[in-house]
C-alpha cells in the first residue's frame, strides 16, 4: 500500500495494526427529532450551514483526520439532498482517503434502526466510530481508540463501547441542558457505572450496588460534555438487533449498564481536555458552536482553512477574528467589530455595525444595519435600518426596512418580513403553515420534496397576516414570544425547545420520558418484579399442565429474566416464592399444613432441575433459604411445614447441608425470624442429628 | 494502464500531503520540523517532475506552479513549502538554460515552451532536485558545525522556545565547551520545557525561565541564539511568540542576537500586513476550554508568531555560513528567480 504520509492526527501505525482492517465509521446524517423545525422542513439538519460550511462536512473532516478510511453515511429525511451534497464534495473524489458510502432508507426512525441495519448488512468488521452528522469536533480520538482496543484485547470483548467526553465545567455555554449528564465511573478502569441525564432534576439517586464491587476509587462527574462520539465494538450493532426496543444511544447505555451482570458487557469513558467536540443538537447549541468556531476553538477547522476544498470558499482572516470571503464589499463607515464571518459576494452598506455574526454568500445588507449574534445564511436580503440580535435568518429570506428582530427569532427559508415591524423575542416565521404541519404530523419523516412542494401550494391559499409579518411580509408565525423571561430562557439553554411548534406534545413527551427515567433509575425493580413473578407463575402452571421438560422451563424463565431486567438473585427468590406459594394459588389459602405439604412436596420433586439450574454457589443457597424464610414468616400458620420443605429440598439435593446449617446459625434479622428459628430449633436438632447419621430414613423427620 | 495508475497515485500523494498540511500544527506548532516539510515538498515535486505529463520546460513549470499554489494555500504559514517550490522552479530554469547552452537571460521566455532535449532535461532536473535534497539533509549539521566559532567557554546563552536547529547547534558546541543555557519557556505552548529537557540530557547546564523574566535575566547573558520559522526578504524574522521580547531585551543590553536559520527558510515574502502573515490557533492553551462561564464573556486569541525587525538581529547563521541581515536580499536573489516570486 501507499506509504503513510499522514502525520496530522493519525497516530503512527505499528506494523501489526496496519495489518488490521481499515478503521470504519458510521455517520448518522439524521437527527430523528424535530429540534430544528421548521428549518429542517426544507433542509436536513446535516446540511445546515455552520460558518458557511454544511455541518456534515465538519463531521466527515473530523473522521478523516482521525484516520477513518471507510465511512457509512446513513440518511433518511431528505436523503437525496444529502446524497447530492456528498457526491459533489471532496469526500467522493477518487483521491479521498476516506471512502464514503451513502446508505439511504425512509424506514429509519431512530439510531437503533440504523444500527440494526448495520448489523443486517454486515457492514462493520471491526471497531468503528459512531457519530451524528451534526458533530463538530477536532478531538484526536486515536488515543481513545487505542485504549478501547487494548481493553478489548485484555478483557476478551467485554468492553463494547467507549464514549468520548470533553471536560467542561458547568455553566459553559457549549453545554446543552438536554444532554447534561451525570456519570459515575471507576477511576482506574474508566468503566461507566452509572449514566444519567440530569434533565434539570435537583435530586439524583445512585444505586448503591455500583459502589460495592470493583475498585475502591470512584468518580462522579458532572463536568463532562457529551461529544456524541462513540467508539463501538461490532457487538454494538448485534446488541441493537437483539434488543429491538433500543432506540437511542441513551437506551443502549442504560440497557448495557442494567444488564451488566448478566451479559457481562461494559461501557467505558474517554475524557479529553484537549480538542473540541460538540453536537449541534438545538439552536442554542448552533449559536454557541458557531461562535466557538469563529473564535477558533475548533482549529484547524477554521473558516479560512477551506478544508472542504471548494472553489471560491476561501476567505481571509484578520484581526479580531474577522473573516472575509472573496468579493466582499463594505460600505463607508461600516464596522466589523469582532468575530465576524462574511461569505463571498456579499455586499454591506454604509454605517453598519456587525459583531459576533456569520453572514453567508451572496447576501446584500443595506445601510445603518446593526447585526449582533446574527446567523445569516445564503442569499439573504436585509434592507436599511434593520436591527437583528441573536437570530437565525435562513436562505433566501428578505428583511425589509426598519425591521427589528429581537433575540432568538428564526426566519425560515424564503420568508419576507416588514417593513416597519418589530418581532418579539423567540418568534419563528416560516413559509409553512403550522396547521399544515399538524395535519401531516405523523408522516413527517416520510414526506419528501414533492410533498413539500405540494404543501406549499396549499399554503398559498391561506393569507399571510400583515399584523404579524408586516405589510409586505410572507410567512406564518409559528409561535408567539414566550411567557418566560429572557434570562430564565437563556439560563436553561432552551432555545431548541422554543423552536418546537407544538409545545404541549413536546413537554408531554419530555415529561413522560422523565417519568420513565425516574421509574427506571430510582427503582427499576418494583413493576418489573411483580410482572416477572406473574410470568414465572404462568410458565410453571403451563409447564405442569402441558408436561413441559424442565430444561425448557429454565429457558423460558431465562428469557423472562432478560425481558424484565431481573438479576439472578431475584430470579431465584421469586422462583422459590412462586413454587412455595403454588399450592395456595391453586387451592386457596385455607389449606391445612398437611394438605399444603402434601401438594407441595411432589411439585418440588418435579421442579427440582429448575432449582438446581439457578442454585449453584453457596450464596445462592443462602439466598434461596432467606426466600423460604421470608415466605414462611408471612404464612405463619404453616411454619411447621417449613422443616419438611427444607428436608425435601435437601433430599432432592437442591440445598446443601452446610448451607442450611449456616443459615440456621447466622443471626436472625428480626424478632419474628428469631421466633421462627426457635420453633424450628427442635426439629432442626433432629435434622442435624439425622444428617450426621447419613440420612437413614426420611420418615423419621416427620 | 500504468500511466493512469501512476497519475492516480501522484494525485493521491498530493492530496494526502495537502490534507496533512491543512491539519498541520494543532496549536503547538507543526508536528514535523520545517526541515522535514521542506524535504517532503521537494520529494513530492521530484515525483511530479518524474510522473506528470509535460513536453517542455514551460509545461513543467506551469504544473509545478499550479501544485505549488495549492500547497501554499493549504497552509500559508508554512513558508518552506513555497520556498521549495521556488527553488525547484529556479532549478528548471537553470537546467533548461544549461541544456540550451545559452546564457541565462537571452530570450528564454519564448523558448521555454519549445520542445527541446526533453529526455535530458527531465533527467537533469531530477538530478538537480536530488542535489537539493542532499543539501536539505545536511543543513542542520552544516549549521551545527559552526557552533564552536560562536560559543565560547563559560558563556551564558539564552534561547527561546524550541528549535531543532538551535538544539543541534548547542549540543555540537557542548561536545567541546562548557557553557550555560537559559531557556525562556515560551508560553503558552511551553516548548521551552522540551528544549530544556533535551539540552540537559546532553549534559548542558540549563535553566528554564518564565517569559516575563527575559529582560531581568538578559544582563547576565553573553549571547542570544534563536531559531526562526521564516526569514523574510528584508532580513526580519517571523518567529515564535516571545522572540520579539527577547530581541528587544537583547538590543537594550547590547547582547548579540544570532539567528540559526537554514537557507530553505529564506522567503521572498515581506512583512506587510498580509493576512497570511499571522496564524491564530485554538485559544485552548491560553484559557482552557474547561474554564466554563468566563469563556462566553471574553475574547481569547492565541497568535503563534512574532515579527522581529532586521535591525534587532546581529547575525544569521545558515548552512552556507554567517551573514548580516542586510545581506539577505542578496542571498534571496541567488536562490530564487525574480519572476517566480509570485506563484
Amino acid at each position: 500500500p501507499h506509504p503513510s504520509t499522514g502525520g496530522g492526527g493519525i497516530a503512527p501505525l505499528t506494523e501489526q495494526e496496519e495489518e488490521e482492517q481499515p478503521l470504519q465509521a458510521v455517520l448518522v446524517a439524521d437527527s430523528f427529532n424535530r429540534r430544528f423545525f421548521p428549518i429542517s422542513k426544507d433542509q436536513p439538519r446535516a446540511l445546515l450551514p455552520l460558518g458557511n460550511v454544511a455541518m456534515i462536512d465538519y463531521t466527515l473532516e473530523f473522521l478523516t483526520s482521525t484516520g477513518v478510511q471507510e465511512t457509512f453515511v446513513f440518511c433518511c429525511w431528505m436523503s437525496n439532498k444529502i446524497k447530492d451534497h456528498l457526491l459533489k464534495s471532496k469526500w467522493c473524489r477518487p483521491t479521498s482517503p476516506n471512502v464514503v458510502h451513502i446508505i439511504t432508507s425512509d424506514l429509519y426512525r431512530s439510531l437503533g434502526d440504523v444500527l440494526r441495519d448495520v448489523d443486517a448488512k454486515n457492514l462493520v468488521r471491526n471497531d468503528f466510530i459512531l457519530v451524528y452528522g451534526d458533530v463538530v469536533s477536532n478531538i484526536d480520538v486515536s488515543q481513545a481508540l487505542q485504549e478501547h482496543r487494548h481493553r478489548r484485547k485484555v478483557d476478551k470483548n467485554i468492553s463494547v463501547m467507549t464514549m468520548v467526553f470533553k471536560e467542561s465545567s458547568p455553566g459553559h455555554k457549549s453545554r446543552c441542558e438536554e444532554d447534561d449528564v451525570i456519570v459515575a465511573m471507576d477511576s482506574k478502569s474508566k468503566r461507566v457505572l452509572h449514566y444519567q441525564k440530569t434533565q434539570g432534576l435537583k435530586k439524583l439517586q445512585f444505586p448503591m450496588n455500583i459502589f460495592q464491587h470493583g475498585s475502591d476509587e470512584f468518580e462522579i462527574r458532572h463536568d463532562l460534555l457529551d461529544c456524541h462520539i462513540s467508539i463501538c465494538s461490532p457487538q454494538v450493532a448485534e446488541l441493537f438487533t437483539d434488543n429491538f426496543d433500543y432506540q437511542t444511544r441513551n437506551d443502549f447505555v442504560r440497557g448495557i449498564l442494567v444488564n451488566e451482570e448478566i451479559l457481562g458487557n461494559q461501557i467505558h469513558l474517554y475524557v479529553t481536555q484537549d480538542g473540541y467536540g460538540a453536537r449541534v443538537s438545538n439552536l442554542q447549541m448552533y449559536d454557541s458552536v458557531s461562535s466557538d468556531m469563529v473564535r477558533r476553538w475548533v482549529y484547524p477547522l477554521t473558516p479560512e482553512a477551506n478544508f472542504t476544498d471548494q472553489q471560491g470558499q476561501g476567505c481571509t482572516h484578520s484581526r479580531h477574528n474577522v473573516y472575509r470571503g472573496a468579493e466582499v464589499s463594505l460600505g463607508h463607515g461600516s464596522q466589523m467589530e469582532e468575530n465576524v464571518l462574511i461569505g463571498r459576494d456579499t455586499s454591506i452598506g454604509a454605517n453598519c455595525h456587525i459583531s459576533n455574526s456569520v453572514i453567508g454568500n451572496n447576501c446584500t445588507i443595506g445601510d445603518n444595519v446593526v447585526l449582533d449574534r446574527a446567523h445569516m445564511w445564503n442569499n439573504v436580503h436585509i434592507s436599511s435600518n434593520v436591527e437583528i440580535h441573536q437570530s437565525v435568518v435562513c436562505d433566501g429570506a428578505v428583511v425589509k426596512e426598519a425591521v427589528h428582530l429581537n433575540k432568538q427569532c428564526v426566519l425560515a427559508y424564503n420568508v419576507v418580513i416588514g417593513p416597519n415591524l418589530s418581532l418579539p423575542d423567540g418568534t419563528v416565521v416560516s413559509m409553512h403553515h403550522p396547521e399544515e404541519e399538524e395535519e401531516d404530523d405523523d408522516d413527517e419523516f416520510l414526506s419528501d420534496d414533492q410533498e413539500v412542494g405540494h404543501s406549499k401550494d396549499k399554503t398559498r391559499q391561506k393569507a399571510f397576516n400583515p399584523a404579524e409579518v408586516g405589510p409586505e411580509g410572507k410567512g406564518y408565525i409559528w409561535k408567539a414570544s414566550m411567557n418566560d423571561t429572557e434570562d430564565e430562557e437563556l439560563a436553561q439553554c432552551l432555545w431548541g425547545l422554543v423552536l418546537n411548534p407544538d409545545p404541549e406534545s413536546d413537554s408531554e413527551s419530555e415529561a413522560s420520558e422523565e417519568s420513565q427515567d425516574r421509574s427506571r433509575s430510582v427503582s427499576p425493580e418494583i413493576d418489573d418484579v411483580n410482572a416477572f413473578q406473574l410470568e414465572v407463575l404462568g410458565t410453571l402452571q403451563r409447564g405442569l399442565e402441558e408436561n413441559i421438560v424442565c430444561d425448557n422451563l429454565v429457558l423460558e424463565i431465562n428469557s423472562l429474566k432478560y425481558a424484565y431486567n431481573i438479576t439472578l438473585k431475584e430470579v431465584m427468590q421469586i422462583l422459590t416464592r412462586v413454587v412455595l406459594e403454588y399450592p395456595f394459588q391453586q387451592q386457596g389459602t385455607q389449606l391445612t399444613t398437611l394438605q399444603y405439604t402434601g401438594s407441595l412436596l411432589p411439585l418440588l420433586k418435579t421442579w427440582s432441575p429448575v432449582f438446581k439450574n439457578y442454585i449453584k454457589r453457596a450464596q445462592d443457597h443462602l439466598d434461596c433459604l432467606s426466600a423460604v424464610e421470608e415466605l414462611f414468616l408471612e404464612q405463619d400458620t404453616h411454619q411447621t411445614a417449613m422443616v419438611k420443605v427444607l428436608m425435601k429440598m435437601y433430599q432432592l439435593e437442591i440445598l446443601e447441608e452446610e448451607a442450611i446449617l449456616k443459615w440456621f446459625s447466622t443471626g436472625a434479622t428480626n424478632d419474628k425470624s428469631r421466633q421462627l428459628r426457635k420453633n424450628q430449633g427442635k426439629q432442626r436438632m433432629s435434622l442435624q442429628r439425622k444428617e450426621s447419621e447419613e440420612d437413614e430414613s426420611s420418615e423419621e423427620g416427620e | 494502464m500504468p500511466g493512469a495508475d501512476k497519475e492516480a497515485d501522484l494525485t493521491e500523494r498530493i492530496e494526502a500531503f495537502l490534507a496533512d498540511l491543512k491539519r498541520g500544527g494543532c496549536g503547538t506548532g507543526p508536528i514535523r520540523g520545517s526541515g522535514e516539510t521542506a524535504r517532503e515538498t521537494t520529494a513530492l515535486l521530484r515525483k511530479v517532475t518524474a510522473q506528470a505529463r509535460w513536453s517542455s520546460a514551460g509545461d513543467l513549470m506551469e504544473i509545478i506552479r499550479k501544485e505549488g499554489r495549492r500547497m501554499t494555500a493549504a497552509q500559508p504559514s508554512e513558508t518552506t513549502v513555497g520556498n521549495m517550490v521556488l527553488r525547484v522552479l529556479k532549478i528548471i530554469r537553470e537546467e533548461y538554460a544549461r541544456s540550451r547552452g545559452s546564457s541565462e537571460e537571452t530570450d528564454q521566455q519564448e523558448s521555454l515552451h519549445k520542445l527541446q532535449h526533453f529526455v535530458h532535461l527531465k533527467a537533469n532536473v531530477i538530478e538537480a532536485i536530488n542535489e537539493l535534497l542532499t543539501e536539505l539533509d545536511g543543513t542542520t549539521d552544516n549549521i551545527a558545525m559552526q557552533a564552536l566559532e560562536h560559543i565560547h567557554s563559560n558563556e551564558v546563552i539564552m534561547t527561546v522556545g524550541r528549535s531543532r536547529t538551535v538544539e543541534a547547534f548547542l549540543k555540537d558546541a557542548a561536545r567541546k565547551r562548557k557553557f550555560h543555557v537559559i531557556v525562556a519557556e515560551c508560553a503558552p505552548f511551553c516548548q521551552g520545557h522540551e528544549m530544556a529537557t533535551n539540552l540537559s540530557k546532553a549534559s548542558i547546564e540549563t535553566t528554564v525561565i518564565a517569559d516575563a523574566a527575559i529582560f531581568a535575566v538578559m544582563s547576565r547573558v553573553n549571547k542570544v541564539i534563536i531559531g526562526t520559522q521564516t526569514v523574510l526578504a528584508n532580513g526580519g524574522l517571523r518567529a515564535v511568540n516571545g522572540t520579539h521580547t527577547v530581541a528587544l531585551a537583547a538590543r537594550h543590553h547590547s547582547t548579540p542576537l544570532i539567528v540559526c536559520a537554514p537557507m530553505f527558510k529564506l522567503s521572498p515574502q515581506f512583512p506587510n500586513e498580509e493576512d497570511t502573515f499571522h496564524k491564530f490557533v485554538s485559544p485552548h492553551e491560553v484559557l482552557p476550554f474547561t474554564e466554563g462561564e468566563i469563556l462566553s464573556k471574553v475574547n481569547v486569541h492565541c497568535p503563534v508568531f512574532d515579527y522581529v525587525p532586521p535591525e534587532l538581529i546581529t547575525l544569521f547563521i545558515s548552512n552556507i555560513g554567517g551573514n548580516a541581515p542586510s545581506y539577505i536580499y542578496r542571498l534571496m536573489s541567488e536562490l530564487y528567480h525574480p519572476e517566480d516570486h509570485d506563484l
